[in-house]
């Protein structure tokens, strides 16, 4: 079970850093707003990894403990967290050297989402019910 | 008339190179400056400065300070901290765009210099001392100083809460000639 949720969580994190770092250069281009500093690509990758892997623990964890259930709350909770999670890059202090710390929200939000996005879209592939 | 005209051109002649010597070197500001304020929560640049700097060691008395910054262009690294510095509850930077600086006297202390004048923030004028310091440089001079300023003299922003009163600046101008 673990190993099929690991796999799921790794996978999922990859590709939803992969969409991160082309989201990021899209923004480039559109906004002229330039955050590679604080959010390089192997920060992306590595950041999107840590919340696939952290699903991965979680959700094992919950069906384990609550059965048929577990799915349920994990899928609350994922999602509950993701949301959550977007009010760190609003109250995000930039270094001073960066001109437009009001575009960093815009490109950091939607990323905070994709792990979320990643799970929910690979796991009929990894886990059947 | 003749008699008159020339002791008048030399005592001109004499006059105007006479205001040459006093007169306060004038420096442009170069680029690099910076003007940073710190307090217990906020911290941040303003990046628009601009104005007029004449001064000249061996002449403090003809030194002249008339500096703005801009308030729009502050950065606290935060975007709403940005939006909520320019809002109406701190410096207002719809109806007071600028922060104003204007000497009036410039003298010597034992560290440096120490500039007289008022500083007009918010809609606010108060005297204020700014004790600075100038090395001259290849390409001309480093202007540098640490003031603080009590952000409920200028009234900006409320009394007390998470801010701390005392902002302390850190001010750092390189000039051209």
């Amino acid at each position: 079970m673990f190993k099929k949720s690991l796999t799921l969580g790794i996978v999922s994190g990859l590709l939803a850093g992969i969409a991160g770092i082309l989201y990021a250069k899209l923004y480039y281009t559109a906004n002229e707003a330039d955050f590679s500093k604080v959010a390089s690509s192997v920060r992306i990758i590595s950041s999107s990894l840590f919340g696939g892997v952290l699903a991965a623990i979680g959700y094992t964890l919950l069906v384990k403990a609550l059965k048929s259930k577990g799915e349920i709350v994990f899928n609350l909770l994922f999602t509950i967290l993701s949301f959550a999670s977007l009010l760190l890059p609003i109250a995000f202090k930039l270094p001073l050297t960066i001109e437009t710390p009001e575009l960093f929200p815009g490109m950091v939000i939607p990323m905070h989402l994709f792990p979320a996005l990643g799970w929910y879209t690979l796991k009929p592939l990894f886990i059947k019910n | 008339m003749n008699k008159l005209l020339y002791p008048f051109a030399a005592a001109l002649i004499l006059a105007g190179s006479a205001f040459t010597f006093i007169a306060a070197q004038n420096w442009q500001i170069a680029d690099g400056y910076s003007i940073a304020f710190t307090s217990d929560d906020a911290s941040g640049i303003f990046k628009g400065f601009k104005g007029n700097i004449a001064f000249d060691e061996q002449t403090p008395a003809t030194a002249k300070f008339d500096v703005t910054i801009d308030v729009s262009s502050i950065n606290t690294g935060n975007g709403l901290q940005n939006k909520h510095a320019k809002s109406d509850e701190w410096f207002d930077a719809a109806k007071f765009p600028v922060i104003h600086y204007t000497s009036q006297k410039v003298t010597k202390t034992a560290s440096g210099w120490l500039a007289t004048g008022d500083l007009e923030i918010h809609g606010v004028k108060k005297s204020t001392p700014i004790p600075f310091t100038f090395k001259k440089t290849a390409t001309g001079g480093l202007f540098a100083g640490t003031f603080t300023v009590n952000r409920n003299d200028f009234k900006l922003g409320k009394p007390g809460g998470d801010v701390g009163e005392q902002i302390k600046l850190d001010i750092s101008v390189p000039v051209n000639k």
